[in-house]
């Protein structure tokens, strides 16, 4: 599903909301307000919210906040959270150390 | 062994004696691996070889685990299966070590992690 | 770079049984899973199973782990712990990070079986030390033997926060509150009947306002919401707690075959982000296949079939089996898959508003609002019986796929029939014996046995009983109604365990007789 959201539909200005300093990204600490605030300022796929606010980019990478940004920037588009494409998936899946990426098996040390 | 000889831990921190669950009514008598002992910020704990840093500390009844970067506030377990990483501390000198999935080991140095660094923030 | 005909991607109950499907036709099978033990989510359920015999009803979760383990064993299955997939890309490359060191392998074909994750529910105090999930709940309780906390607030009335919510019971925790945002309990109601009369208060149409505390919990503050979830002022309530446990929901963990280019849907039915597939386990790419609640949340028995189905699937697609074995291997997996999804908890009826039962009876709508059918709801159910002497009592009242009661009476007083999501009765109450085999066999903890009269103003009830400490017979205490209230003074008669009721053990107090049909937990005093 690859709907891409026309950019030319007027969302609203920002209006600041009860529960704009609710914590949504723990890892990187990143509130409510500020996804909110994001999509104002132009970033309406979660690819983009994600490079531009790093929700999704702490140690965690993005498995206990995901849903949570998806909805808010759904509800912020006027759109329901089914019709935003997720951010991309790709390697790592999970956290991994710098050093251990790096590290490639040779192949006769591939485990048995 | 049962972890009613895991006192020692649980009297030092001056906490319930009962947070260890010594027998449960479907799972029998809980079963661990040697008692050790291990250090929390300088302080001299015991727990069990092999189980999670964070369930011997849990049993301890340390709550804060870390705290973050950004606006200092405090984190303990959340997931406690390896996902969510807000249980990370500075073990051994190595920091975001995800303390419920890691087991302890006889001697291990674990600290309340500040940001990433075991140094409170007033001295980073 | 190693090659296997079959690389399966999580060892839970889903993964474990494609693998002994998978291996038994001779397929070259490896797992691998990213944490230290195997069985998934499998080995934290202590409760047992619902179901019928061939879908392991009445045996206990971590059990079935063990069972499945054993049989993977047997058939030569691979498993890799603490080899976590980091991808997967479209030529069916898999790359493992083991150790220290990232290995690349390759698979004829890959089923994913990697489950699901708990979603997430913000309020003001959400990362305060203190708040956890279900799932970190279970983990402690049961696999590390460590209490979660000592005074807990549930949020969440689903099956999870209510299985959870007794654990949390069975582990000598004190659980303060049961809280759903919904108007109705979204769990079995056998679950919330056993939680319910303990004592535990439900709050439906509630939701967590804050949680309070400087550095953890120290309390809660919950409210009433109105049909848009907007709280209604006036309705707080406040608990003091040192644990709010988060039980909203899961979602599939499916991230790895969107990497890989399946076509993906957002599906609310099955949980969120799943794979489009068919009921094989087929994905959009040839040789790759799901299993389990990554392909839609479901439940343990469910991902098991499911995880069979795909691996005889995978078995005919590399040709170790021929179209005609996987027809009938899948007619006979369709036909147990399709037993499970029947009754009031079907995916099918998910979301709908069910007000009767197959028989025609008003469902109790206490039940769903407040976790225990009212006094005046009860009598309408048929295996609720009145008899001369001991007979059983069966406060079964929501249709489930499940009859291990009919099964465990040695005298056959207890009838289910063919269909088994009907509600069980009571057709030959006289003979009873009082084994108690179907107060144990009884997963949702729904049957008792019950002298109505012993002719001396009191009466007895036998009740399923799995906490510690065991009260000695001669201990006195209250008689608890369904919704955890005293009602009456009570003393115990005896305390039975035997090893044919694994580990629920029956406890028989004396009432005044006005209570037979009213009492059904025990309080010492």
């Amino acid at each position: 599903m690859n709907k891409v959201n026309d950019r030319s539909r007027d969302i609203g200005p920002f209006v600041p909301g009860p529960d704009d300093d609710m914590l949504i990204c723990r890892c990187e600490e990143i509130t409510k307000g500020e996804i909110r605030k994001a999509v104002h300022d132009g970033m309406w796929t979660m690819t983009e919210i994600r490079r531009y606010l790093r929700t999704g980019m702490g140690l965690c990478q993005g498995q206990t906040c995901g849903k949570l940004v998806k909805g808010i920037v759904a509800r912020e588009l006027g759109v329901s959270p089914a019709e935003l494409e997720p951010a991309t998936s790709r390697v790592p899946m999970r956290p991994i150390e710098m050093y251990i990426f790096a590290n490639e098996a040779k192949e006769a040390d591939v485990h048995e | 062994m049962p972890p009613n000889e895991c006192e020692g831990a649980i009297q030092k921190g001056g906490i319930l004696m009962d947070t260890r669950i010594a027998v449960h009514p479907i799972l029998g008598e809980t079963t661990k691996g040697r008692e050790i002992s291990f250090t929390f910020d300088g302080k001299e704990m015991t727990g069990y070889e092999g189980e999670p840093i964070a369930a011997a500390l849990k049993a301890a009844g340390v709550m804060i685990h870390r705290y973050t970067k950004k606006e200092h506030k405090p984190r303990g377990i959340f997931c406690a299966i390896g996902r969510c990483t807000d249980c990370v501390m500075v073990v051994d000198g190595v920091p975001n070590v995800r303390t419920c999935i890691t087991p302890l080991k006889e001697g291990m140095d674990v600290r309340t992690q500040y940001g990433v660094s075991a140094e409170p923030f007033d001295k980073q | 770079m190693k090659r296997y005909d079959l690389i399966i991607v999580g060892a839970g109950p889903s993964g474990l049984s494609a693998a002994i499907e998978a291996a038994k036709r001779g397929m070259k099978t490896i797992i691998f899973d990213e944490n230290e033990k195997p069985g998934g989510q499998l080995f934290k359920q202590i409760h047992k199973f619902f179901g019928s015999k061939e879908h392991k009803a009445k045996i206990r979760g971590f059990v079935i782990g063990e069972q499945l383990l054993k049989e993977a064993d047997e058939a030569g299955v691979e498993v890799k712990l603490n080899a976590t997939v980091i991808g997967l890309y479209q030529d069916k490359e898999v790359v493992v990070k083991i150790g220290e060191e990232i290995c690349h392998y390759k698979g004829d074909s890959i089923i994913i079986a990697t489950g699901a994750a708990e979603n997430m529910v913000t309020f003001p105090g959400w990362t305060l030390p203190g708040v956890i999930g279900a799932g970190a709940a279970q983990t402690m309780m049961n696999l590390h033997g460590v209490k979660p906390g000592q005074k807990i607030l549930m949020l969440g009335s689903g099956n999870v926060g209510l299985v959870v919510s007794f654990q949390l019971l069975q582990c000598g925790c004190d659980v303060v509150a049961l809280v759903d945002a919904a108007p109705r309990i979204g769990g079995y109601g056998v679950h919330a009947a056993k939680v319910a009369r303990t004592g535990v208060p439900f709050y439906l149409s509630h939701t967590i306002v804050k949680a309070e505390g400087e550095d953890k919990v120290t309390g809660v503050t919950i409210a009433e919401v109105d049909s848009s979830f907007k709280f209604i002022p006036g309705t707080e309530k406040h608990f003091d707690v040192d644990t709010i446990c988060l039980a909203v929901g899961l979602s599939p963990m499916s991230q790895l075959l969107k990497m890989a280019g399946c076509e993906m849907e957002d599906n609310p039915k099955r949980g969120g982000q799943v794979p489009i597939c068919d009921e094989n386990g087929r994905t959009s790419i040839p040789g790759i296949f799901v299993a389990g609640d990554v392909s839609g949340i479901e439940e343990a028995s469910s991902a098991m079939i499911e995880g069979r189905m795909a691996g005889i699937t995978a078995a005919k697609y590399l040709g170790y089996m021929d179209k005609e074995e996987l027809d009938k291997g899948m007619e006979e997996l369709d036909h147990a898959l399709n037993g499970l999804r029947q009754g009031m908890f079907a995916p099918k009826n998910r979301g709908k508003k069910i007000t009767e039962t197959e028989e025609g009876i008003p469902v109790s709508e206490n039940l769903l609002t407040k976790g225990y059918v009212a006094d005046d709801e009860i009598e309408r159910f048929p295996g609720v019986t009145h008899a001369k002497g001991i007979h059983p009592v069966i406060e079964c009242t929501q249709n489930i796929p499940c009859n291990p009661c009919q099964d465990a009476c040695p005298k056959k007083c207890i009838s289910i029939g063919e269909n088994i999501t009907s509600l069980p009765t009571v057709p030959h109450a006289e003979d009873c014996i009082n084994c108690g085999m179907c107060v144990a066999s009884c997963s949702g903890q729904a049957i008792f046995l019950v002298d109505e009269d012993c002719g001396d103003g009191t009466a007895t009830v036998t009740l399923p009983y799995e906490f510690l400490p065991l009260p000695e017979p001669g201990t006195k205490g209250v008689g608890l109604g369904r919704s955890g209230q005293p009602v009456c003074q009570a003393e115990v008669v005896s305390v039975k365990s035997l090893k044919a009721f694994d580990k629920t053990n029956l406890l028989t107090m004396r009432v005044p007789k006005e209570y037979a049909m009213k009492a059904r937990f025990f309080k010492a005093e």
